[in-house]
Protein backbone atom coordinates (compact mmCIF):
# COMPACT_ATOMS: atom_id res chain seq x y z
CA UNK A 1 0.00 0.00 0.00
CA UNK A 2 1.20 3.58 -0.81
CA UNK A 3 1.38 6.19 1.12
CA UNK A 4 -1.83 7.94 1.15
CA UNK A 5 -1.94 11.67 -0.60
CA UNK A 6 -1.85 15.27 0.13
CA UNK A 7 -5.43 16.88 -0.79
CA UNK A 8 -3.01 18.55 -3.47
CA UNK A 9 -1.40 15.45 -4.56
CA UNK A 10 -4.66 14.00 -5.10
CA UNK A 11 -6.20 16.56 -7.00
CA UNK A 12 -3.24 17.18 -8.87
CA UNK A 13 -3.60 13.38 -10.02
CA UNK A 14 -7.13 13.80 -10.98
CA UNK A 15 -6.42 16.60 -12.90
CA UNK A 16 -3.80 15.31 -15.04
CA UNK A 17 -6.18 12.66 -15.61
CA UNK A 18 -9.27 14.43 -16.97
CA UNK A 19 -7.19 16.81 -18.57
CA UNK A 20 -6.56 13.84 -21.23
CA UNK A 21 -10.09 13.72 -21.67
CA UNK A 22 -11.33 16.10 -24.69
CA UNK A 23 -14.68 16.69 -25.76
CA UNK A 24 -17.16 18.93 -27.97
CA UNK A 25 -20.16 20.09 -26.03
CA UNK A 26 -23.32 21.72 -27.09
CA UNK A 27 -25.12 23.62 -24.22
CA UNK A 28 -27.19 26.13 -23.01
CA UNK A 29 -25.20 28.63 -21.23
CA UNK A 30 -27.27 29.04 -17.50
CA UNK A 31 -24.82 31.43 -15.85
CA UNK A 32 -21.87 33.39 -16.99
CA UNK A 33 -19.47 35.86 -15.56
CA UNK A 34 -17.68 38.06 -18.13
CA UNK A 35 -16.20 40.67 -16.31
CA UNK A 36 -13.46 43.08 -17.27
CA UNK A 37 -9.84 42.33 -16.10
CA UNK A 38 -9.99 38.84 -15.36
CA UNK A 39 -8.17 36.26 -17.10
CA UNK A 40 -11.03 34.02 -17.87
CA UNK A 41 -14.71 34.06 -18.77
CA UNK A 42 -17.03 31.46 -16.49
CA UNK A 43 -20.26 30.17 -17.57
CA UNK A 44 -22.26 27.39 -16.81
CA UNK A 45 -23.46 24.87 -19.82
CA UNK A 46 -26.58 23.19 -19.03
CA UNK A 47 -29.25 20.30 -20.31
CA UNK A 48 -32.35 19.52 -19.23
CA UNK A 49 -30.73 17.69 -16.23
CA UNK A 50 -27.49 18.61 -16.22
CA UNK A 51 -24.75 21.49 -15.51
CA UNK A 52 -21.08 21.61 -16.18
CA UNK A 53 -19.28 24.98 -15.08
CA UNK A 54 -16.93 25.96 -17.86
CA UNK A 55 -13.96 28.56 -18.33
CA UNK A 56 -12.48 29.53 -21.38
CA UNK A 57 -9.11 32.03 -21.12
CA UNK A 58 -10.18 35.80 -21.79
CA UNK A 59 -7.62 35.75 -25.02
CA UNK A 60 -9.35 33.05 -26.77
CA UNK A 61 -12.74 34.23 -25.69
CA UNK A 62 -12.21 38.13 -27.11
CA UNK A 63 -11.70 36.39 -30.70
CA UNK A 64 -15.05 35.20 -30.85
CA UNK A 65 -16.88 38.19 -30.88
CA UNK A 66 -19.92 36.13 -28.98
CA UNK A 67 -21.89 38.06 -26.22
CA UNK A 68 -22.71 35.75 -23.32
CA UNK A 69 -26.40 35.51 -22.75
CA UNK A 70 -28.73 33.32 -20.68
CA UNK A 71 -30.33 31.02 -22.65
CA UNK A 72 -27.89 31.12 -25.32
CA UNK A 73 -27.02 27.72 -26.77
CA UNK A 74 -23.23 27.11 -27.25
CA UNK A 75 -21.16 24.68 -28.67
CA UNK A 76 -17.75 24.48 -26.75
CA UNK A 77 -14.64 22.03 -27.39
CA UNK A 78 -11.77 21.92 -24.69
CA UNK A 79 -11.16 19.63 -21.98
CA UNK A 80 -12.16 18.59 -18.45
CA UNK A 81 -9.83 19.86 -15.49
CA UNK A 82 -9.96 20.70 -11.90
CA UNK A 83 -9.54 23.88 -10.18
CA UNK A 84 -7.31 22.56 -7.37
CA UNK A 85 -7.98 25.35 -4.76
CA UNK A 86 -11.82 24.72 -4.50
CA UNK A 87 -11.99 20.63 -5.87
CA UNK A 88 -13.92 21.65 -8.54
CA UNK A 89 -14.01 19.48 -11.82
CA UNK A 90 -14.53 22.30 -14.70
CA UNK A 91 -14.76 22.37 -18.51
CA UNK A 92 -11.75 24.36 -20.09
CA UNK A 93 -13.22 25.16 -23.17
CA UNK A 94 -10.78 26.15 -26.15
CA UNK A 95 -12.98 27.35 -28.87
CA UNK A 96 -17.15 28.17 -28.51
CA UNK A 97 -19.18 28.78 -31.29
CA UNK A 98 -22.73 29.83 -31.55
CA UNK A 99 -25.41 26.82 -31.85
CA UNK A 100 -28.86 25.92 -33.54
CA UNK A 101 -30.40 29.62 -33.25
CA UNK A 102 -27.27 31.08 -31.62
CA UNK A 103 -25.50 30.72 -34.92
CA UNK A 104 -28.33 31.91 -36.71
CA UNK A 105 -28.63 34.87 -34.73
CA UNK A 106 -24.75 35.64 -34.99
CA UNK A 107 -24.75 35.14 -39.13
CA UNK A 108 -27.48 37.89 -39.10
CA UNK A 109 -25.71 39.94 -37.07
CA UNK A 110 -22.71 40.02 -39.07
CA UNK A 111 -24.68 40.67 -42.26
CA UNK A 112 -26.22 43.42 -40.48
CA UNK A 113 -22.75 45.26 -39.25
CA UNK A 114 -21.70 44.34 -43.11
CA UNK A 115 -24.88 46.13 -44.42
CA UNK A 116 -24.63 48.96 -41.72
CA UNK A 117 -20.89 49.18 -43.02
CA UNK A 118 -22.35 49.77 -46.62
CA UNK A 119 -24.66 52.37 -45.21
CA UNK A 120 -27.76 50.64 -46.17
CA UNK A 121 -29.23 51.34 -42.67
CA UNK A 122 -28.26 55.11 -42.49
CA UNK A 123 -31.18 57.35 -41.22
CA UNK A 124 -30.69 59.54 -44.45
CA UNK A 125 -31.23 56.49 -46.98
CA UNK A 126 -34.89 55.89 -45.49
CA UNK A 127 -37.61 57.39 -47.67
CA UNK A 128 -40.30 59.71 -46.04
CA UNK A 129 -43.50 58.12 -45.40
CA UNK A 130 -46.41 59.62 -47.21
CA UNK A 131 -49.01 61.63 -44.99
CA UNK A 132 -52.34 60.28 -46.52
CA UNK A 133 -51.57 56.89 -49.06
CA UNK A 134 -53.82 56.50 -51.87
CA UNK A 135 -52.68 52.60 -52.81
CA UNK A 136 -51.05 50.96 -50.21
CA UNK A 137 -49.17 47.37 -51.07
CA UNK A 138 -49.14 44.95 -48.50
CA UNK A 139 -46.62 42.46 -49.11
CA UNK A 140 -47.03 39.21 -46.91
CA UNK A 141 -48.79 35.88 -47.16
CA UNK A 142 -51.81 35.98 -48.53
CA UNK A 143 -52.72 33.05 -45.94
CA UNK A 144 -52.63 33.68 -42.12
CA UNK A 145 -53.90 36.65 -39.83
CA UNK A 146 -51.24 39.23 -41.29
CA UNK A 147 -52.99 40.13 -44.12
CA UNK A 148 -56.08 40.29 -42.76
CA UNK A 149 -54.52 42.24 -39.88
CA UNK A 150 -53.61 44.97 -42.27
CA UNK A 151 -56.94 44.99 -44.35
CA UNK A 152 -58.83 45.58 -40.75
CA UNK A 153 -56.48 48.28 -39.77
CA UNK A 154 -56.51 49.72 -42.86
CA UNK A 155 -60.08 49.83 -43.09
CA UNK A 156 -60.81 50.90 -39.49
CA UNK A 157 -58.10 53.78 -39.64
CA UNK A 158 -58.54 55.33 -43.42
CA UNK A 159 -60.78 53.35 -45.91
CA UNK A 160 -60.02 55.58 -48.49
CA UNK A 161 -56.88 53.72 -49.38
CA UNK A 162 -56.56 51.40 -52.02
CA UNK A 163 -54.94 48.32 -50.32
CA UNK A 164 -53.25 46.55 -52.92
CA UNK A 165 -52.64 42.56 -51.76
CA UNK A 166 -49.32 41.16 -52.87
CA UNK A 167 -49.15 37.57 -51.54
CA UNK A 168 -46.30 35.71 -51.74
CA UNK A 169 -45.03 32.63 -49.49
CA UNK A 170 -42.89 33.97 -46.48
CA UNK A 171 -41.55 31.10 -45.17
CA UNK A 172 -38.79 28.22 -46.96
CA UNK A 173 -36.24 28.90 -49.25
CA UNK A 174 -38.45 30.37 -51.85
CA UNK A 175 -39.41 33.15 -50.06
CA UNK A 176 -36.92 35.81 -50.19
CA UNK A 177 -37.19 35.68 -53.45
CA UNK A 178 -40.38 35.74 -53.58
CA UNK A 179 -40.99 38.54 -51.56
CA UNK A 180 -38.18 40.16 -53.81
CA UNK A 181 -40.37 40.02 -56.37
CA UNK A 182 -43.65 40.99 -54.21
CA UNK A 183 -41.80 44.48 -53.90
CA UNK A 184 -40.81 44.83 -57.22
CA UNK A 185 -44.85 44.02 -58.42
CA UNK A 186 -46.01 46.63 -55.46
CA UNK A 187 -43.29 49.45 -56.96
CA UNK A 188 -44.98 48.70 -60.49
CA UNK A 189 -48.36 49.18 -59.42
CA UNK A 190 -47.33 52.83 -58.38
CA UNK A 191 -48.10 51.94 -54.62
CA UNK A 192 -47.46 54.76 -52.53
CA UNK A 193 -46.51 52.74 -49.42
CA UNK A 194 -45.51 48.69 -49.43
CA UNK A 195 -45.63 47.01 -46.02
CA UNK A 196 -43.88 44.17 -45.71
CA UNK A 197 -45.52 41.92 -43.19
CA UNK A 198 -46.02 38.98 -41.30
CA UNK A 199 -47.02 37.54 -38.00
CA UNK A 200 -45.09 35.91 -35.36
CA UNK A 201 -42.81 32.82 -35.82
CA UNK A 202 -40.08 31.20 -34.65
CA UNK A 203 -36.41 32.85 -35.37
CA UNK A 204 -35.92 30.29 -38.11
CA UNK A 205 -39.35 31.18 -39.66
CA UNK A 206 -38.40 34.80 -39.35
CA UNK A 207 -34.96 33.86 -41.62
CA UNK A 208 -36.55 34.88 -45.17
CA UNK A 209 -36.51 38.15 -43.85
CA UNK A 210 -32.85 38.29 -43.09
CA UNK A 211 -31.60 37.83 -46.44
CA UNK A 212 -29.05 39.87 -48.06
CA UNK A 213 -30.76 39.92 -51.61
CA UNK A 214 -33.92 41.25 -50.33
CA UNK A 215 -32.19 43.39 -47.39
CA UNK A 216 -30.59 45.31 -50.28
CA UNK A 217 -34.02 45.12 -52.34
CA UNK A 218 -35.43 47.08 -49.85
CA UNK A 219 -33.00 49.62 -49.45
CA UNK A 220 -32.84 50.01 -53.60
CA UNK A 221 -36.81 50.37 -53.24
CA UNK A 222 -37.85 54.06 -54.75
CA UNK A 223 -41.24 53.11 -52.45
CA UNK A 224 -41.37 53.43 -49.03
CA UNK A 225 -41.22 50.18 -47.61
CA UNK A 226 -42.70 49.81 -43.72
CA UNK A 227 -41.59 46.51 -41.78
CA UNK A 228 -43.83 44.74 -39.69
CA UNK A 229 -42.40 41.12 -39.19
CA UNK A 230 -43.07 38.90 -36.24
CA UNK A 231 -42.79 40.53 -33.39
CA UNK A 232 -40.68 42.52 -30.38
CA UNK A 233 -37.94 42.04 -29.46
CA UNK A 234 -37.32 40.04 -32.96
CA UNK A 235 -35.73 42.71 -34.79
CA UNK A 236 -34.60 41.48 -38.87
CA UNK A 237 -32.56 42.73 -41.21
CA UNK A 238 -35.50 43.73 -43.27
CA UNK A 239 -36.57 46.04 -40.13
CA UNK A 240 -33.45 47.32 -40.61
CA UNK A 241 -33.19 48.53 -43.90
CA UNK A 242 -36.84 49.87 -44.67
CA UNK A 243 -38.10 53.33 -44.27
CA UNK A 244 -39.73 52.54 -41.08
CA UNK A 245 -40.00 49.41 -38.59
CA UNK A 246 -42.98 48.37 -37.31
CA UNK A 247 -43.30 45.77 -34.28
CA UNK A 248 -46.09 44.11 -35.99
CA UNK A 249 -48.50 43.77 -38.81
CA UNK A 250 -51.11 45.96 -37.08
CA UNK A 251 -48.73 48.22 -36.10
CA UNK A 252 -47.08 48.98 -39.31
CA UNK A 253 -50.97 49.03 -40.66
CA UNK A 254 -51.77 51.85 -38.02
CA UNK A 255 -48.03 53.83 -38.67
CA UNK A 256 -48.53 54.67 -42.46
CA UNK A 257 -52.39 55.87 -42.69
CA UNK A 258 -53.98 58.63 -40.56
CA UNK A 259 -56.80 57.94 -38.31
CA UNK A 260 -60.38 58.75 -39.68
CA UNK A 261 -61.93 59.59 -36.45
CA UNK A 262 -58.69 62.22 -36.20
CA UNK A 263 -59.64 63.56 -39.97
CA UNK A 264 -63.02 63.80 -38.93
CA UNK A 265 -62.15 66.12 -35.91
CA UNK A 266 -59.81 68.16 -38.09
CA UNK A 267 -62.24 68.51 -40.13
CA UNK A 268 -64.45 69.56 -37.81
CA UNK A 269 -62.08 72.21 -36.49
CA UNK A 270 -61.45 73.46 -40.11
CA UNK A 271 -64.63 74.33 -39.79
CA UNK A 272 -64.84 76.38 -36.97
CA UNK A 273 -61.79 77.73 -38.27
CA UNK A 274 -62.99 78.80 -41.74
CA UNK A 275 -66.68 80.10 -40.21
CA UNK A 276 -64.36 82.19 -37.43
CA UNK A 277 -61.28 83.47 -39.47
CA UNK A 278 -64.39 84.91 -42.25
CA UNK A 279 -66.32 86.35 -39.37
CA UNK A 280 -63.22 87.89 -37.79
CA UNK A 281 -62.34 89.20 -41.46
CA UNK A 282 -66.00 90.82 -41.78
CA UNK A 283 -65.99 91.73 -38.01
CA UNK A 284 -62.65 93.55 -38.69
CA UNK A 285 -63.74 95.27 -41.51
CA UNK A 286 -66.78 95.84 -39.81
CA UNK A 287 -64.97 97.94 -36.79
CA UNK A 288 -62.65 99.88 -39.45
CA UNK A 289 -65.97 100.82 -41.34
CA UNK A 290 -67.13 102.01 -37.73
CA UNK A 291 -64.03 103.99 -37.16
CA UNK A 292 -64.07 105.72 -40.24
CA UNK A 293 -67.73 106.83 -40.25
CA UNK A 294 -66.64 108.24 -36.76
CA UNK A 295 -63.93 110.20 -37.72
CA UNK A 296 -64.47 114.04 -37.78
CA UNK A 297 -64.65 114.32 -41.32
CA UNK A 298 -67.96 112.67 -40.97
CA UNK A 299 -69.18 114.10 -37.77
CA UNK A 300 -68.84 117.97 -38.17
CA UNK A 301 -69.55 119.29 -42.02
CA UNK A 302 -66.82 121.95 -41.90
CA UNK A 303 -64.32 119.23 -41.12
CA UNK A 304 -62.84 119.47 -44.36
CA UNK A 305 -62.34 122.87 -45.16
CA UNK A 306 -62.25 123.70 -41.68
CA UNK A 307 -58.46 124.14 -41.82
CA UNK A 308 -58.55 125.87 -45.51
CA UNK A 309 -60.77 128.38 -43.57
CA UNK A 310 -58.19 128.86 -40.69
CA UNK A 311 -55.80 129.21 -42.55
CA UNK A 312 -57.45 131.95 -44.81
CA UNK A 313 -58.38 134.19 -41.57
CA UNK A 314 -54.89 133.62 -40.67
CA UNK A 315 -53.86 134.69 -43.98
CA UNK A 316 -56.39 137.59 -43.87
CA UNK A 317 -55.17 138.33 -40.32
CA UNK A 318 -51.75 138.98 -41.48
CA UNK A 319 -52.58 140.90 -44.62
CA UNK A 320 -54.56 143.66 -42.31
CA UNK A 321 -51.18 143.43 -39.84
CA UNK A 322 -48.57 143.37 -42.83
CA UNK A 323 -49.90 146.21 -45.28
CA UNK A 324 -49.52 149.09 -42.66
CA UNK A 325 -46.37 147.60 -41.72
CA UNK A 326 -45.38 147.63 -44.86
CA UNK A 327 -46.83 151.16 -45.40
CA UNK A 328 -45.04 152.73 -42.20
CA UNK A 329 -41.72 151.32 -43.34
CA UNK A 330 -42.35 153.11 -46.78
CA UNK A 331 -43.01 156.24 -45.55
CA UNK A 332 -40.19 156.06 -43.13
CA UNK A 333 -38.04 155.35 -46.07
CA UNK A 334 -39.52 157.90 -48.23
CA UNK A 335 -38.58 160.73 -45.23
CA UNK A 336 -35.30 159.46 -45.12
CA UNK A 337 -34.86 160.38 -48.72
CA UNK A 338 -36.27 163.21 -48.55
CA UNK A 339 -33.94 164.49 -45.56
CA UNK A 340 -31.14 162.35 -47.84
CA UNK A 341 -32.54 164.70 -50.72
CA UNK A 342 -32.34 167.96 -48.93
CA UNK A 343 -29.50 167.68 -48.05
CA UNK A 344 -27.99 166.97 -51.19
CA UNK A 345 -29.77 169.53 -53.26
CA UNK A 346 -28.21 172.36 -50.55
CA UNK A 347 -24.82 170.77 -51.53
CA UNK A 348 -25.74 170.56 -54.92
CA UNK A 349 -26.41 174.35 -54.99
CA UNK A 350 -24.38 175.78 -53.11
CA UNK A 351 -21.11 176.37 -54.94
CA UNK A 352 -23.51 178.06 -57.59
CA UNK A 353 -24.73 180.34 -54.54
CA UNK A 354 -21.48 181.54 -53.41
CA UNK A 355 -20.48 182.46 -56.98
CA UNK A 356 -23.92 184.16 -57.35
CA UNK A 357 -23.06 186.03 -54.12
CA UNK A 358 -19.67 186.96 -54.97
CA UNK A 359 -21.31 188.31 -58.15
CA UNK A 360 -24.09 190.21 -56.29
CA UNK A 361 -21.16 191.85 -54.61
CA UNK A 362 -18.83 192.69 -57.17
CA UNK A 363 -22.64 194.11 -58.72
CA UNK A 364 -22.84 195.84 -56.16
CA UNK A 365 -19.65 197.55 -55.66
CA UNK A 366 -20.57 198.91 -59.34
CA UNK A 367 -23.53 200.00 -58.71
CA UNK A 368 -23.59 203.92 -59.39
CA UNK A 369 -25.86 203.74 -55.79
CA UNK A 370 -22.36 203.05 -54.43
CA UNK A 371 -20.99 205.90 -55.84
CA UNK A 372 -23.76 207.91 -54.42
CA UNK A 373 -23.76 206.47 -51.09
CA UNK A 374 -20.11 208.05 -51.32
CA UNK A 375 -21.69 211.57 -51.67
CA UNK A 376 -21.84 211.65 -55.58
CA UNK A 377 -25.00 212.11 -57.44
CA UNK A 378 -26.89 211.91 -60.70
CA UNK A 379 -28.62 214.64 -62.47
CA UNK A 380 -31.13 213.42 -65.27
CA UNK A 381 -32.93 215.96 -67.97
CA UNK A 382 -36.02 216.03 -68.44
CA UNK A 383 -35.84 213.50 -70.81
CA UNK A 384 -33.98 211.31 -68.38
CA UNK A 385 -30.43 211.06 -70.01
CA UNK A 386 -27.88 211.26 -67.54
CA UNK A 387 -26.35 214.95 -67.56
CA UNK A 388 -22.73 214.24 -68.24
CA UNK A 389 -21.85 217.74 -69.41
CA UNK A 390 -22.87 221.31 -69.34
CA UNK A 391 -23.12 221.28 -72.96
CA UNK A 392 -26.07 219.39 -72.77
CA UNK A 393 -28.23 221.21 -70.34
CA UNK A 394 -29.59 225.25 -70.84
CA UNK A 395 -30.00 228.05 -68.58
CA UNK A 396 -33.08 227.13 -66.76
CA UNK A 397 -33.67 223.38 -67.78
CA UNK A 398 -35.05 221.70 -64.67
CA UNK A 399 -32.89 218.68 -63.70
CA UNK A 400 -33.38 215.62 -61.30
CA UNK A 401 -30.52 215.19 -59.45
CA UNK A 402 -30.46 211.67 -57.53
CA UNK A 403 -28.68 210.92 -54.50
CA UNK A 404 -28.31 207.91 -52.54
CA UNK A 405 -31.11 208.42 -50.70
CA UNK A 406 -33.41 210.49 -53.03
CA UNK A 407 -33.92 212.91 -55.53
CA UNK A 408 -34.70 215.92 -56.11
CA UNK A 409 -35.76 218.46 -58.59
CA UNK A 410 -33.73 221.75 -59.36
CA UNK A 411 -33.08 224.45 -62.36
CA UNK A 412 -29.81 225.29 -64.31
CA UNK A 413 -28.71 229.03 -63.56
CA UNK A 414 -25.66 229.07 -64.27
CA UNK A 415 -23.07 227.00 -66.19
CA UNK A 416 -19.33 227.12 -66.61
CA UNK A 417 -17.21 224.45 -68.94
CA UNK A 418 -14.60 223.34 -67.12
CA UNK A 419 -11.43 221.55 -68.95
CA UNK A 420 -11.02 218.51 -68.26
CA UNK A 421 -7.52 218.13 -67.51
CA UNK A 422 -6.75 218.49 -63.91
CA UNK A 423 -9.75 220.00 -62.97
CA UNK A 424 -13.40 219.02 -61.40
CA UNK A 425 -16.30 219.43 -62.70
CA UNK A 426 -18.35 222.39 -60.88
CA UNK A 427 -21.55 222.87 -60.68
CA UNK A 428 -23.56 225.26 -59.18
CA UNK A 429 -26.64 224.19 -58.14
CA UNK A 430 -29.55 225.01 -55.49
CA UNK A 431 -31.46 222.74 -53.88
CA UNK B 1 -61.27 85.49 -60.21
CA UNK B 2 -58.11 86.08 -62.39
CA UNK B 3 -57.38 83.16 -64.63
CA UNK B 4 -54.20 82.89 -63.20
CA UNK B 5 -55.90 82.15 -59.96
CA UNK B 6 -58.34 79.79 -61.20
CA UNK B 7 -55.54 77.87 -62.44
CA UNK B 8 -54.18 77.53 -58.86
CA UNK B 9 -57.46 77.20 -56.79
CA UNK B 10 -59.99 76.22 -59.21
CA UNK B 11 -59.71 72.53 -60.06
CA UNK B 12 -62.79 70.48 -59.93
CA UNK B 13 -63.16 69.29 -56.81
CA UNK B 14 -63.86 65.24 -58.12
CA UNK B 15 -60.28 65.75 -59.71
CA UNK B 16 -58.62 66.35 -56.11
CA UNK B 17 -57.04 63.62 -54.09
CA UNK B 18 -58.09 63.48 -50.86
CA UNK B 19 -54.66 64.84 -49.51
CA UNK B 20 -55.03 68.01 -52.31
CA UNK B 21 -58.20 69.02 -51.31
CA UNK B 22 -57.47 68.98 -47.10
CA UNK B 23 -54.19 70.48 -47.74
CA UNK B 24 -56.30 73.20 -49.87
CA UNK B 25 -58.78 73.36 -47.14
CA UNK B 26 -56.02 74.14 -44.48
CA UNK B 27 -53.89 76.06 -46.54
CA UNK B 28 -57.61 78.38 -47.24
CA UNK B 29 -58.08 78.16 -43.18
CA UNK B 30 -54.15 79.83 -42.77
CA UNK B 31 -55.12 82.26 -44.79
CA UNK B 32 -57.88 83.59 -43.73
CA UNK B 33 -56.74 83.57 -39.94
CA UNK B 34 -53.69 85.42 -41.53
CA UNK B 35 -56.17 87.95 -42.50
CA UNK B 36 -54.07 89.66 -45.57
CA UNK B 37 -56.65 89.51 -47.94
CA UNK B 38 -59.43 91.31 -49.55
CA UNK B 39 -62.72 90.95 -48.14
CA UNK B 40 -64.27 89.70 -52.08
CA UNK B 41 -61.09 87.34 -52.06
CA UNK B 42 -61.76 86.37 -48.38
CA UNK B 43 -65.49 85.57 -49.40
CA UNK B 44 -64.31 83.43 -52.61
CA UNK B 45 -61.98 81.78 -50.41
CA UNK B 46 -64.73 80.71 -47.89
CA UNK B 47 -66.98 79.87 -50.43
CA UNK B 48 -64.01 77.31 -51.83
CA UNK B 49 -63.11 76.38 -48.37
CA UNK B 50 -66.57 75.34 -47.35
CA UNK B 51 -67.00 73.12 -50.80
CA UNK B 52 -64.02 71.50 -50.06
CA UNK B 53 -64.92 70.73 -46.76
CA UNK B 54 -68.27 69.04 -47.27
CA UNK B 55 -66.32 67.34 -50.49
CA UNK B 56 -64.43 66.15 -47.48
CA UNK B 57 -66.67 65.04 -45.30
CA UNK B 58 -68.78 63.17 -47.91
CA UNK B 59 -65.67 60.94 -48.90
CA UNK B 60 -65.30 60.42 -45.43
CA UNK B 61 -68.42 59.16 -44.59
CA UNK B 62 -69.03 57.26 -47.80
CA UNK B 63 -65.20 55.67 -47.64
CA UNK B 64 -65.26 52.31 -48.75
CA UNK B 65 -62.32 49.98 -48.65
CA UNK B 66 -60.87 49.30 -52.06
CA UNK B 67 -59.02 45.82 -52.26
CA UNK B 68 -57.19 44.99 -55.56
CA UNK B 69 -55.06 41.63 -55.57
CA UNK B 70 -52.21 41.98 -57.29
CA UNK B 71 -50.57 38.31 -56.63
CA UNK B 72 -51.61 35.63 -54.57
CA UNK B 73 -55.21 34.61 -53.48
CA UNK B 74 -56.57 36.05 -50.38
CA UNK B 75 -57.41 33.19 -48.42
CA UNK B 76 -60.45 33.91 -46.28
CA UNK B 77 -59.79 34.68 -42.44
CA UNK B 78 -60.05 31.94 -39.74
CA UNK B 79 -63.02 31.95 -37.13
CA UNK B 80 -60.94 33.26 -34.34
CA UNK B 81 -59.82 37.21 -35.09
CA UNK B 82 -56.72 37.84 -33.16
CA UNK B 83 -54.82 40.51 -33.97
CA UNK B 84 -51.25 39.05 -35.19
CA UNK B 85 -50.14 41.99 -32.49
CA UNK B 86 -51.12 40.32 -29.95
CA UNK B 87 -49.78 37.08 -30.32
Amino acid sequence: MSEPLSVSQALSLAKGSLEKLSATIVGEISEYSDKPGYKAVYFTITDKSAALPCMMWRSAFDKLEIALKQGTLVEVSGFFSVYIAKGRMNFSAQTMRLAGEGDLRLKVAQLARKLEAEGLMSPARKLPLPEMPGRIAVVTSPRGKAIHDVMRTLRRRFPLAEVQVVGVPVEGEAAPKALIEGIEVAQRAQSDVILLVRGGGSYEDLMPFNDEALARAIAASRVPIVTGIGHEPDNSIADMVGSYRASTPTAAAEHVVPDIRDLKVKLEEQSRSLSAALSNRVGRMDSILASIRSRALFADPLFMVGGYLQNLEQSAQRLFVAVPNALRSDIHRVEMLRGRLARVASTLFSPQQSKLQLLAAQLESLSPLAVLARGYSIAYDAKGHVVDSVSTIDLGDVLDVRVSDGEYHCRVETKNQIDRVGSDLETDADE
Amino acid sequence: MSEEHKAVTGTELEELTFKQASEELEAIVRELEGNQLELEESLIRYERGVALMRMLQSRLQGAQQKVSVLLGQIEPESDDSIDTSLS
